[in-house]
């Protein structure tokens, strides 16, 4: 059975939540729907398609053993967990 | 061109920038060659290339602009290759020990804790009323945010009541509702924003129904709804949050941690903070979603609100 499948089969036997009076109400399906429309889509974000480390002073140890210059990625806020 | 000619790091400034240890030493003696030199303690944002002993070759702060990010790669590995090969060989660079690490600014994951994602999206309705990806003018604005949610040990064994049987409901910890709430209902879509203050929970109701219980595993289901504003009349705030929430869980009584823990959250967001400017006029759609973090260096990246350590526990 699909974990999709799986949730809502659960969340069948429940009622819909009635939330805050200005959201309106959510079946099971619609919170699974949105849940994969939130999730990033496969692809979605190039940035992953790149190796990071997340130590810097091991990477200037790699660096130096492999004779390669350093590619730092850095945020306020950690790019690859913040934002 | 990334991963095949250079080393590549990613790194929190904030951090950085304040560390006061080799690695704080050598990261600011590298961004002081740029023209970002940190000012009265402000950020070194941006994208470096340099030697591994620390001569900057190119630099830019372009967030995650693939293009000036192409084009650093090019500029720096062209520089790189004008050095002299006895500088650039393999081994030519001495790294030492790291030494004392100063512990005020490295964040560990809580030993035996929970690490989760938490994807965080603008969302919108189509034509036939589903819900779709928002879309806003700000650069990166429409893509999945991300942070991470930590629980300690404690927190993960106190979510389940001893008699707890299937058909039991009960409320999720106040700690670990507040946590969520407070540090992770948040629109950082564009950037860093506020974290919601204590008295910003305006209603709130999380609990948990167990739905099989067996002697190895017990499955919950996750519900709530939570009212988040800057003011007590929420019609009146500059910045809130109204929204529902609903999940499942799977806890494994042995082992003491949870092998599921999916957490959808969508509801109505409007207003924005001083990092994150461009936000949708109104109330707009906004999801949040939680889920088990996999074993990436990446996946032990801290909370953004870690940051304040005690805060983001609850010690104050």
């Amino acid at each position: 059975m699909k974990a999709s499948h799986l949730v809502c089969s659960i969340f069948a036997t429940t009622l819909a939540l009635n939330v805050a009076s200005a959201v309106e109400p959510f079946s099971p399906q619609r919170f699974e729907q949105a849940r994969s429309v939130i999730r990033p889509q496969k692809g979605e974000d190039k940035w992953e398609q790149i190796a990071w480390r997340t130590d810097l002073w091991e990477a200037r140890k790699e660096a130096a053993a492999a004779g390669k210059p350093i590619l730092l990625w850095e945020m306020d806020g950690h790019p690859l967990g913040c934002t | 061109m990334a991963n095949e000619d250079y080393v590549t790091v990613s790194g929190d400034d904030w951090y950085q920038r304040r560390r006061q240890d080799k690695e704080g030493e050598f990261f600011r003696k590298v961004a002081d060659q740029g023209p970002r030199k940190g000012q009265g303690g402000s950020t070194r944002q941006g994208i470096y290339c340099f030697t591994a002993d620390g001569e900057l070759l190119m630099y830019k702060n372009a967030g995650q602009n693939a293009d000036v990010m192409r084009e650093v790669l090019e500029q720096g590995l062209a520089k790189w290759k004008r050095l002299p090969e006895s500088r650039r060989k393999p081994g030519a660079v001495e790294v030492g020990d790291h030494g004392t690490v100063d512990r005020r600014y490295v964040r560990i994951p809580p030993r035996g804790g929970l690490i989760a994602v938490v994807y965080t999206r603008i969302l919108d309705k189509d034509s036939k009323g589903e819900i779709c990806k928002g879309t806003c003018p700000t650069l990166g604005g429409e893509r999945a945010a991300r942070d991470h949610l930590w629980l300690t040990s404690d927190e993960v064994r106190s979510f389940i009541p001893a008699d707890a049987k299937a058909g039991s409901t009960f409320a999720i910890p106040s700690a670990i509702a507040e946590r969520i709430l407070r540090f992770h209902l948040v629109d950082n879509t564009r950037g860093e924003p506020p974290a919601w203050r204590r008295e910003d929970i305006r209603k709130s109701e999380m609990k948990l129904t167990v739905t099989a219980m067996t002697e190895s595993e017990c499955r919950l289901q996750f519900s709530g709804q939570a009212l988040l504003a800057d003011a007590s009349d929420a019609a009146s705030s500059k910045r809130g949050y109204e929204v529902a929430l609903a999940g499942e869980l799977r806890y494994d009584r042995k082992a003491g941690n949870f092998t599921r823990f999916d957490i959808t959250a969508v509801g109505e967001h409007w207003g924005e903070g001083a990092f994150t400017r461009g936000a949708r006029p109104g109330r707009q759609l906004l999801g949040v979603a939680i889920e088990l973090a996999g074993d990436k260096p990446a996946d032990r990246i801290p909370p953004q609100f870690a940051r304040e350590w005690n805060a983001y526990f609850g010690k104050n």
